[in-house]
This record gives C-alpha cells, structure tokens and sequence, in this order.
C-alpha cells in the first residue's frame, strides 16, 4: 500500500436505493422481515417506505475502484478486510437517492509476529440522500499482510 | 416483534441465538449477486484451490449480513445508532453459524436512550467467526 494515498478523496458517485436490491438482499441474508418487501407492511410499522437493512450500503462500495486503486495494492490475495464499521445518522429508503464520497483516512504499519509486516488502510465513505442530509458513514479496514493468505 | 424498552433492558440481556446453515455454495453465489462482491475466492472453486483455499469461502460480510440481522430482529428496523464488525475467521460450505449478542451497557446521552451491545458470529466447532459491537437508539 501507498502511504502517501493518506488523506486523499474521491470523486463522489450517485445511486438509487432500489427496492428491488433491498428484497434481493435481504434475501440473501436470509431475512424474512415483510418491511424489507412489502410497502403496506412498512407502512403499518409506521415507516415512510422499505427500509435499508444495515449492512445494505457495502454493496454500493463496489461502484468505483478509485479509493482502491489509489492503495496501490500489489497483490490482492494478500488483503484481508478486517474490519467493517458504519455509523447510522438518518434513515434510508428505496427511492432515495445517494451520493457516496470516498476517503483514504489513513495508511498505516504494524509489525505482526504471525503474518509479518503489516500495512492497514481504512477508507473512509460518507453517504448523503437527495435532501442533502448525511446519512451513513462507512468505514472499511484493508490490511495487506507480509505472507499470502492461505489456511 | 415486540422492542425491548430502555427501561427494562439491562446488562447482560440477550435476544435468541440466530443460526444460519448449513451453508452452501449457492448461498455464497446469492450474496455474491445481492452485493456485487465478485471476488472469485467465494465463487469459483478452481480460482479458490489455486489460490491455496480447500475451497471458496464465506463473504465476511454475509455472516456480517446475518449479525445485523439477529440485532434488527432484537431492537427493531432503524434502531441502531452503529455497528462494528470485525473479521476474525473464514468459514466454508457445510458450516453452521450461530449469531448471539448481549447487552453491555445503557446510557442517555443528548437525550438519546441508547444501549451497547456485543455479538459474535460462531461456527459449529465453536471458532469465532465475527466479533463486533454495536449500539441501538431505543
């Protein structure tokens, strides 16, 4: 990884929260919840629309690999994804529409005894709705290992 | 489902355990088109042994998927305020994950009634898949 991409952003990038993609997603969690597909039962909970289950916008983090890129990663089976975090500021539901802005928070090293140097970044995407309102920050945590990965 | 209250949750609660699996390669490929994670260690069997793998692996982000899952069945659609997942192992077709959280604290802050709470993410042989925390707005 590049210690110098520390600190650099990224061009923002737009999507809409289909509720197609809520319903396919939280069929592959395994979720049954009726307000992750049905409107009428969302609104009977008092909800203005189908919600986004919490883990939903990792999804999105795929559309453009510019933050990743700028890792400089020479060999990606030497990544592991550590650590995932979000931070939930505002609702989302399927209409909305989000512009997500990646960040390079950090570069860092660390020496491990089992896995050899390693080097640990965390990218940093905050997301804002159509009405300008943040509303999730993510935080993903890629650390490159000295050795591959392997059992 | 019923939210728990604020003022009768209290440390050390716990909501049932959620278990997922057995799990197969056809679970990996349906979150692998839910996500858009096409990385081919968790599709593509030659790729994976090629790469060293007995065989392609679990997303971290779907046993992620199934922690979030046991914590919206517990506090209810939109209650949490965050949530952290930390990866500590892999898993494989065949394994059976058991997710189970608990209450670490409560406290109000800016007049939010918030409570803490851990879970993890287990396979059958008892080796922590998933460790993370997270806290709900109650």
């Amino acid at each position: 990884m590049d210690p110098n991409a520390s600190g650099k952003s990224f061009a923002p990038y737009e999507f809409r929260v289909e509720r197609g993609k809520i319903k396919e997603f939280a069929g592959a969690i395994g979720d049954p919840n009726p307000l992750y597909r049905d409107p009428e039962a969302a609104r009977r909970a008092g909800l203005p629309g189908i919600p986004a289950p919490p883990t939903l916008l990792r999804t999105f983090l795929y559309e453009t690999p510019d933050a990743k890129d700028a890792l400089a990663v020479q060999d990606w089976s030497y990544i592991v994804h550590g650590e995932q975090e979000f931070e939930y500021l505002a609702p989302i539901y399927a209409g909305d529409v989000l512009t997500a802005q990646d960040r390079i928070v950090s570069v860092t090293e660390k020496e491990s005894r089992r896995a050899g140097k390693l080097q640990i970044g965390v990218i940093e995407t905050t997301f804002t709705n159509q009405r300008g309102e943040i509303v999730q920050i993510a935080r993903r945590t890629l650390v490159e290992t000295g050795k591959r990965i392997s059992e | 489902m019923t939210r728990p209250s604020y003022d009768r949750i209290a440390v050390g609660d716990a909501p049932a355990p959620l278990v997922c699996g057995p799990l197969t390669r056809t679970d990996f490929v349906r979150y692998a088109g839910a996500s858009h994670d096409f990385n081919p260690n968790h599709h593509d069997e030659v790729y994976a042994k090629a790469n060293g793998n007995r065989t392609v692996f679990g997303m971290g982000m779907l046993a992620g998927g199934y922690c979030a899952r046991l914590l919206t069945d517990w506090f209810g659609i939109g209650a949490l305020t965050r949530l952290r997942l930390r990866f500590v192992s892999r898993f494989w077709p065949g394994d059976v994950l058991t997710c189970t959280a608990r209450v670490t604290g409560k406290r109000i802050e800016a007049g939010r009634r918030l409570v803490d709470c851990e879970f993890s993410a287990v396979n059958q042989a008892g080796e922590v898949i998933i460790r993370g925390d997270a806290t709900a707005a109650l």
